[in-house]
């Protein structure tokens, strides 16, 4: 355990400190901005804020586990075991991306109307928060799965990685059995009904995708190092 | 603390129905020992070296008793991370369960070691390639991983820096580490590994064993590899002065030189040659083995060839 959480510390290193966090952070701002205003209900645009962290996820994932050079990459494998070496890449991965996702939840919650979309029913702050705060890691847990699944060492060329990549994000966000989609419309279904309904099976299920998606990459990582 | 690594039947190939690069290998390696493994370019060492190192896992067969912590050396170094050596270094420190500032004291400490002290808060993008294979040696070497697996580790390392890491390597292996290594310099720790492995086209052929030093009382001397260095000079020229301790010189009135210097002395006997006046221009420059054998095929009214050239060491 310590030695995969100082794992992680050195991939949140290596990827604060090579500025590929920007692009990714820039596409989630970029979708806020466009999605996201002043006034609107809470809880349809935490449902935004939440979907639009989902590519966002993905790319940060995909920074990750594509961080080092292979050499780099043996030596820190040699020193605990190439799974947990990408196991620490893929947390990393994760955890950047919760923490635009939180910092969104706040700001939309501070700006939005605390109200339903017919602006029948008030809806209470704490219980908007929590249900933002679900879905967002929802859909970090749902680009996760994504990632890991469309990037080494799974997928192992860069062209068919971002060309699935981009594939697996859109059918994360519109395919029907997707947790994150299920979220994201328990989202605007309470904002329609007024009344918060927060995502916890959903949330549960996207965690259970991302866990069977990773260890699927770290069973496999030793044979293509 | 006693361990061995077991390798049973292991074989290796990069995709299923591709070609095996190693197969059929068996080998041990224990505890406080240094192995040292042979074998032309593409025969499989680094392959090897990666699967003892835990890096890969092997496609065919099994590994037994890798310890938790390796430290291992890559081929190639290509550090373009955007950390500073020492952060780098410190980083692995960590990930081998060194705790907070006794990391950061012991990357200093092998940096400094190794001679890259002056360049620790450099980033690793900026660092030249012997500056960084110091930086890949010491995070290596950092937490004192239990096994070392070096793959050529002293290329592109400074003089003062190559004695270091045989230092160091001499010391793990006294302190009940084992070290395994592939090195092009024949003479690199020549009197001192346990076991030297040859893999032959794919898997391995031969091991010659020496036991572990620990219980041999009496090491038996090794056979110091020597090359033998073919020149030709101005007829009636004689020997060149000034040629290393232990080269044996045989000039013909023709003024064909044929000289046997020990692998390590080759260097300085080329640089004799090369500066000499007149001057002497080097023909061959072969291990003396093989040379040995082809002037015998020569004799006997063989296939005659041009001299095969070789790098010599160093």
């Amino acid at each position: 355990m310590r030695e995969t959480l100082a794992l992680t510390r050195y991939q949140l290193a290596l990827l604060v400190r090579s500025q590929r966090w920007l692009a990714p952070l820039l596409l989630y701002a970029g979708l806020l901005a466009v999605g996201v205003r002043a006034g609107d209900p809470v809880l349809d645009s935490l449902g935004f804020a939440a979907a639009a962290l989902l590519p966002t996820a993905v790319w940060l994932v995909r920074v990750c586990v594509t961080a080092e050079p292979a050499a780099a990459r043996h030596c820190a494998a040699a020193a605990t075991g190439p799974a947990r070496a990408h196991l620490a890449g893929v947390v990393a991965g994760a955890a950047a991306a919760a923490v635009p996702g939180g910092a969104a939840v706040g700001l939309v919650t501070a700006v939005s109307s605390r109200w339903s979309t017919d602006g029948g029913g008030a809806i209470p702050v704490a219980s908007a928060v929590v249900a933002g705060v679900c879905g967002v890691l929802t859909c970090v847990a749902v680009g996760t799965a994504v990632g890991v699944l469309c990037n080494r060492p799974l997928v192992g060329a860069r062209g068919y990685a971002v060309a699935m990549s981009l594939l697996g994000t859109v059918v994360a966000l519109v395919a029907g059995a997707s947790p994150a989609r299920a979220a994201v419309a328990a989202l605007s279904r309470a904002s329609a009904q007024g009344s918060v309904d927060v995502p916890w099976v959903e949330l549960l299920c996207a965690l259970a995708v991302a866990g069977l998606a990773v260890c699927a990459a770290c069973a496999v990582v030793g044979r293509r190092p | 603390m006693s361990w061995a690594v077991t390798l049973d039947d292991v074989g290796r190939r990069y995709r299923a129905g591709g070609r095996w690069v190693l197969r059929g290998v068996d080998l041990e390696v224990r505890a406080g020992t240094l192995l040292r493994v042979e074998g032309g370019n593409g025969s499989g060492k680094s392959t090897l070296l990666r699967l003892l190192a835990g890096v890969e896992a092997p496609s065919a067969g099994r590994i037994r008793g890798l310890p938790g912590t390796r430290g291992y050396v890559p081929e190639r170094f290509p550090a373009a991370l955007p950390l500073t050596a020492a952060a780098y270094v410190t980083h692995l420190g960590r990930v081998r369960g060194l705790r907070g500032r006794a990391a950061a004291r012991e990357s200093t400490r092998w940096l400094e070691r190794l001679g890259a002290g002056p360049y620790a808060g450099t980033r690793m993008r900026e660092l030249s390639k012997g500056s960084s294979q110091k930086v890949a040696v010491a995070q290596a070497l950092v937490g004192r991983p239990a096994l070392l697996v070096l793959d050529e580790a002293w290329t592109g390392l400074d003089q003062s820096a190559r004695a270091v890491l045989d230092e160091v390597v001499r010391e793990r292996v006294a302190e009940g580490g084992a070290v395994v290594f592939v090195e092009h310099d024949p003479a690199r720790l020549a009197a001192a590994p346990d076991a030297v492995v040859r893999i032959a086209a794919g898997g391995l052929a031969e091991r010659a064993e020496r036991g572990p030093r620990a219980r041999a009382g009496t090491e038996p001397r090794p056979r110091t590899p020597r090359l033998r260095i073919e020149a030709r000079g101005t007829p009636g020229a004689g020997a060149p002065a000034g040629l290393p301790r232990g080269a044996r010189c045989r000039v013909t009135p023709e003024g064909v030189l044929s000289l046997t210097v020990p692998a390590a002395a080759s260097d300085a006997a080329l640089r004799t040659l090369l500066a000499a006046h007149p001057g002497w221009h080097v023909r061959s420059v072969r291990e003396e083995d093989a040379a040995r054998e082809e002037d015998a095929v020569q004799e006997r009214g063989g296939p005659v060839g041009p001299a095969r050239e070789e790098a010599g060491p160093g």
